[in-house]
């Protein structure tokens, strides 16, 4: 760590987090390595640490001689106030090295509300906001994730984006910048080295163009080889995939504090308004004995007492239930607990239900995701309210006492019969609970409501999101009938989604905004206590932006998206047919085990479903 | 036959912004790292059988804190002190390790006394001394404390028990403390360093001692092990 922050940790709040020094992190010879990336996760340790897919690159990039990579979060609003007061730019934890020294600073892109910190984070390491600022003496911004699917709003301030799976690529770019630091490259010819490898997207050789109404026309290449598509990057087997042999284990809690060992990548339920399943596809399994060596490994490794099966629905990975047994009957006497952190209502068994129980109670969470049967049609959650009721019942009687159901309002086509709907399952369920639960505890209902908001790259991603003041009447009539005895009721601020909304579906008339917010103090948007919406009103207010115009306006279906050149692989054609198959209420079934719905990932980027051998269904 | 080994071990410079609970957990991890056979409790949520003694404030370094572990079987101390320092992260050592005797009382009840060694930079030393004359005399040394009840008044002349003659040391000033730890009277370091006229922030601190007072008199948790075999 940079020793200048030494005496001003007891001043501020958890300064554990800002000390380095835990066991697993890397620290190598500075001057030996040719190549040096920050990664950056734009919010606080304690949830950056939580991070997998980081931890993955961490891993690959100071496994390489060549190489090295440190870690750096944004500081607490308290420390950066001192930062700021005496000057000390924003340094990473491993050297205590200013982000300037490095070659490249790697952010990722994980949800809307973290954009803010991503130009605060680097206005305090001293590097120019502006992508076309910067010089031969700053580092490349290079970003990935989730939210590279929509980068316009970011797409004055990075100079690179990587689309789709980190861990092939991130070689390509170390082998690229070693390279250009040999035949001495300009930051010119080094970005156009980047700006040739299949799945990077390099926003200023772009130049987007709009019709008179505001909608968008084109985005024109002005860059000669800059490709019309960039579709993203598919590791085709996961199995055979680095991932970590070792996780930094932090001192001080984080989020996802535990072993993760990734049970597959992808999701094709296909459910309308995810964007996950949308991006993430195909489906991808490591095979069983893979995983149970990755679990060994990371548990003699790191010395946690929590194994997590992650993936985007690891009751759907075809070994789930051997895995879970064997790995409960490896650890049984260590104190080791398993968790599954998303788990469908279809996929969760009694017999699951049990091995889980043996391990350790950790909460239930189920996402039934809307309160009829027609809506979940509509969205293609394929599960049933029978599902629901024989799930939880089975769990009570295993002694779970505590359930939370997640919910979101503002769906396409939504009535107040939906709602109704929402308030009767949480009834129903309790009711079960009352009945089935084993006694020792009274049981109880969180009932989670998001607002939903529409995402490129998905079939609603033409929709308007609902106004913030229908939304908000929404939350009121179900508060009103969810105060109820065993009952909690929780829902985000519609100011937070309202403002998701339009980052998701914004373009690049954004930018200035982003900047003029950041300038008026915006940051932590994502935490309600620091979100200052009418700080970021003023801003697209000063930059005459109508906000509403990119989250509540339905998008005309003959419309240029201001996205579409950032591919995930699924095609237009899919979308508009999943579309139209929600409106009428039609579901589609999971090509894992049923018919291919034509989404065209398959073909257009030649990879497949890829089921662990050992469990494959039949 | 003792499963239990009694152990002291230092928290250094590096890992000082640890809270108690950050200490536990990391016990806890390095344990499994070196597949020490640690006791498990009964119940619903089994925890490792791990017990401590007094909590050190975030920002404290410590060159004496005290654990007792129990484990499934008998652990000779001297492997236990070879096979947890090599899993243990920099900045944590353990520099003792005995066989707890059955029925030893826990070092939770028995720890009533600390001794702190703070360290001062540029400080006016002759001040400094003249304030702590003034602190032996006076009868009382009351304070404000938050507390969860809200504030409240303590008097903390008697927490104080000795005060050594502040030592020089090229521009430091190092004084040594004894104070009252634990339920039934605790003198935090920050008070301590308030009492002296020290600035909380910016005073070194380092606990140099964890002790049983009884009659006026100090023992450190090994010694109160009858015939404790100390390695």
């Amino acid at each position: 760590m940079d020793q200048r922050l030494l005496p001003l940790l007891p001043q501020v709040s958890k300064p554990a987090r800002y000390t380095n020094n835990e066991i697993n992190a890397v620290h190598k010879e500075w001057d030996h390595i040719q190549v040096k990336i920050a990664f950056a996760f734009p919010d606080i340790y304690e949830v950056g640490m939580g991070h997998l897919g980081y931890k993955i690159l961490y891993s690959i990039v100071n496994g390489r001689d060549d190489s090295l990579a440190e870690r750096v979060y944004a500081p607490w609003v308290d420390l950066e106030a001192k930062m700021r007061e005496l000057k000390i730019p924003l340094t990473t934890l491993e050297s205590g090295r200013e982000l300037k020294e490095f070659d490249l600073v790697g952010f990722t892109l994980q949800y809307e509300l973290s954009y803010s910190n991503i130009l605060n984070m680097l206005d305090l390491s001293g590097i120019p906001l502006l992508s076309r600022d910067r010089t031969d003496q700053h580092p490349f911004i290079m970003a990935g994730g989730p939210c590279a699917f929509n980068v316009e709003p970011l797409a004055d301030f990075l100079d690179f984006v990587v689309l789709g799976d980190g861990e092939e690529i991130i070689h390509e770019i170390v082998e690229l910048a070693k390279e250009g630091r040999v035949k001495g490259l300009s930051r010119e010819e080094q970005l156009a080295s980047f700006g040739k490898l299949p799945g990077v997207y390099v926003p200023s050789y772009y130049k987007a163009h709009y019709n008179a109404n505001g909608t968008f026309h084109k985005l024109e290449p002005v860059k000669q080889g800059a490709p019309e598509i960039v579709y993203k990057r598919v590791v085709a087997d996961l199995d055979k995939a680095e991932f970590p042999e070792k996780f930094v284990v932090p001192y001080i809690d984080v989020v996802h504090d535990r072993v993760m060992v990734e049970v597959f990548r992808g999701c094709t339920r296909g459910c309308r308004f995810c964007q996950a399943g949308m991006i993430y596809r195909p489906v991808r399994e490591r095979k069983l004995t893979t995983l149970k060596k990755q679990i060994r490994t990371l548990v003699e490794a790191t010395g946690y007492d929590e194994i997590s099966l992650t993936s985007l629905s690891s009751g759907d990975y075809t070994c789930i239930e051997p895995l879970i047994s064997d790995v409960i009957e490896e650890y049984k006497d260590l104190g080791v607990a398993v968790s599954l952190p998303s788990l469908r209502l279809d996929s969760f068994s009694p017999a699951l239900a049990e091995e889980i129980q043996r391990s350790r109670k950790t909460g239930l969470t189920f996402a039934p995701e809307a309160g009829t049967q027609r809506l979940r049609d509509v969205i293609n959650k394929n599960v049933s309210e029978d599902d629901l009721y024989e799930v939880v019942k089975g769990a009570f009687q295993a002694g779970w006492y505590s359930v939370k159901l997640y919910f979101m309002i503002g769906l396409p086509t939504e009535t107040e019969e939906d709602l109704d709907g929402i308030v009767e399952l949480a009834q129903n369920v309790l009711e079960i609970g009352r009945k089935h639960g084993t006694g020792a505890r009274r049981p109880e209902v969180t009932i989670s409501v998001s607002s939903f908001v529409p995402k490129p790259h998905t079939p609603f991603q033409w929709e308007g999101q609902d106004s913030m003041e229908t939304l908000r009447a929404k939350q009121n009539y179900l508060r009103d009938r969810l105060r109820q005895r065993g009952m909690r009721f929780t829902y985000p601020r519609v100011e937070e989604s309202f403002l998701e909304a339009v980052f998701a579906k914004g373009d690049r008339r954004l930018g200035p905004v982003l900047a003029r917010a950041v300038e008026l103090g915006c940051r932590f948007d994502g935490w309600s206590d620091h979100f200052q919406y009418q700080l970021w009103m003023k801003a697209f207010a000063d930059c005459n932006v109508d906000p509403h115009w990119y989250a509540n306006r339905a998008v005309a279906l003959d419309e240029t998206l201001s996205w579409e050149h950032l591919s995930p692989g699924v095609s237009r054609r899919f979308l508009l047919q999943e579309r139209d198959a929600a409106l009428g209420g039609r579901t589609t079934p999971d090509c894992r085990f049923d018919v291919c719905s034509g989404c065209n990932v398959c073909p257009q980027l030649k990879v497949a479903n890829c089921l662990s051998e050992e469990g494959a269904r039949v | 036959m003792s499963r239990v080994i009694r152990f002291q071990f230092r928290k250094g410079q590096e890992l000082r912004f640890l809270s108690h609970l950050d200490l536990i957990r990391t016990l806890e991890r390095a344990v499994r790292r070196g597949r020490l056979p640690i006791a498990f409790s009964e119940g619903f949520s089994p925890r490792p059988k791990m017990s401590f003694g007094s909590a050190l404030a975030v920002g404290i370094m410590s060159e004496a804190e005290y654990a007792d572990f129990e484990f499934t079987e008998r652990i000779e101390p001297n492997e236990f002190m070879t096979t947890f320092n090599s899993v243990l992260p920099t900045g944590l050592e353990v520099i003792k390790a005995v066989l707890l005797p059955p029925k030893s009382p826990s070092l939770m009840t028995e720890i009533n006394a600390a001794e702190y060694k703070l360290v001062a930079h540029d400080t006016d030393a002759a001040g400094l001394v003249s304030r702590i004359k003034s602190l032996q005399t006076a009868d009382s040394f009351v304070v404000e404390r938050k507390t969860k009840k809200g504030i409240r008044l303590v008097d903390l002349r008697p927490l104080l028990y000795e005060v050594e003659h502040p030592q020089e040391i090229g521009s430091e000033t190092a004084i040594r403390c004894r104070c009252a730890v634990g339920s039934s009277g605790n003198l935090r370091p920050n008070e301590l360093c308030i009492m002296l006229g020290m600035d909380p922030f910016t005073t070194k601190i380092v606990r140099t001692a964890l002790l049983i007072k009884e009659d006026g008199s100090y023992q450190d948790p090994f010694d109160r092990i009858e015939g404790h075999n100390a390695t």
